[in-house]
């Protein structure tokens, strides 16, 4: 009953697989509001497909669609899509030690596949570590690759039947995925921190009209957490000292 | 012209995620850094959904009117209790379409 390289192979293909699915299938709505937006502000159907299949993103493809519908200038579309996308700079810098080291082939997959919801599932201390986590990180990145377009191409054919439906409320399955992603990962004060900062500022910023409110409300939220993790580092230290009594010299000089 | 433009907005989304795992790149972190960028997971999703569920048309809505907001603080519930996506999703959605329906009446 030995675990096969194959067999181990399979086992992670399928995890990753299975990771992703709720997340695969929450963008569902989102997925079919971005194809059909693409027809019906009068995208052909290779343009609209394009979009999933290459610049593979979901608020930047959206707001993108009807900058382009507006007759935007190459200026403002490219330099939305920029501020929006250039969160993925903090999930590059984050995950830059375990990424740099990998070989081409999986360091260029991995980093056009490197969206919000695959960063979601990498924040394990081993993630990317050996040939079978990489194998899961893969599945789960490129299934959601698959289904995304899977939904755009839905949205695409069955655009010009469908109403207007920007305004239905779709991105509330956006809100509720990642609700459902980062209320478990408060397991301490730092992270807690984070969020309040996180929630508080985003909200303020966006409402400020602050072209770079998402990044700027993050950084900030980052910094908090941070600074949180050292204060209570500092204070343990000094708890320790104090309760052991380890001799009168360190006890001073706290 | 539209291709052109879905051509260069390729270019920027790859290029915002793969820069920072490039290893010619001249950066290095430390070990603060990288404690820094381990909130970079709760900080980032949180400013991307919080702000879905408190403005509507560009205003801040806070109250029993904003389907968004009976839905969130049900999900959240349901997230820090039952920690299965699935069930958070589920109850999310469910509330939401409901209070929306009821909402419209």
């Amino acid at each position: 009953m030995a675990l096969t390289k194959k067999k181990a192979r399979w086992l992670m293909a399928r995890k990753g697989f299975l990771d992703m699915l709720p997340l695969n299938l929450a963008v569902l709505p989102w997925g079919i509001l971005c194809g059909s937006l693409a027809v019906q502000r009068d995208f052909s159907a290779l343009e609209a497909i394009l979009m999933p299949l290459i610049v593979f993103a979901g608020s930047a493809q959206l707001v993108a669609i009807e900058l382009i519908a507006n007759n935007a200038s190459l200026a403002t579309i490219l330099f939305t899509t920029f501020i929006i996308s250039s969160r993925h700079f903090l999930y590059g810098l984050a995950l830059r030690d375990k990424l740099k080291v990998l070989p081409t082939k999986w360091r260029y997959s991995l980093g056009f596949l490197l969206t919000d919801e695959l960063f979601a599932l990498s924040s394990n201390n081993k993630s990317f570590v050996g040939q079978l986590r990489l194998v899961y990180a893969v599945v789960a990145g490129g299934s959601f690759y698959v289904f995304w377009l899977l939904w755009n191409v839905a949205g695409v054919i069955a655009g010009s039947y469908l109403p207007d439906l920007t305004h239905l409320g779709l991105d509330f399955a956006i809100a509720v995925t990642f609700i459902a992603l980062v209320i478990p990962t408060i397991i301490n004060l730092p992270i807690l921190v984070t969020v309040i900062v996180a929630a508080l500022l985003s909200v303020v910023f966006k409402l400020m009209q602050f072209e770079l409110d998402l990044v700027a409300a993050a950084l900030i939220a980052m910094y908090s957490g941070y600074l949180t993790d050292r204060f209570l580092h500092k204070k343990n230290d000094v708890n320790n000292t104090d309760n052991h009594k380890i001799s009168p010299s360190v006890k001073d000089s706290t | 012209m539209t291709l052109l433009t879905i051509l260069l907005m390729a270019v920027i989304t790859f290029t915002t995620r793969y820069l920072f795992i490039h290893p010619r790149l001249p950066v290095r972190l430390g070990a603060k850094m990288a404690k820094l960028l381990s909130f970079s997971a709760p900080a980032v999703l949180t400013a991307i959904w919080v702000p879905i569920i408190f403005i509507q048309q560009g205003q801040l809505s806070i109250s029993l009117h904003n389907p968004y907001l009976i839905a969130a603080t049900l999900a959240i519930v349901a997230a820090a209790k039952g920690k299965s996506i699935y069930l958070t999703m589920f109850v999310g959605l469910i509330t939401f379409v409901l209070s929306q329906y009821i909402l419209s009446l």
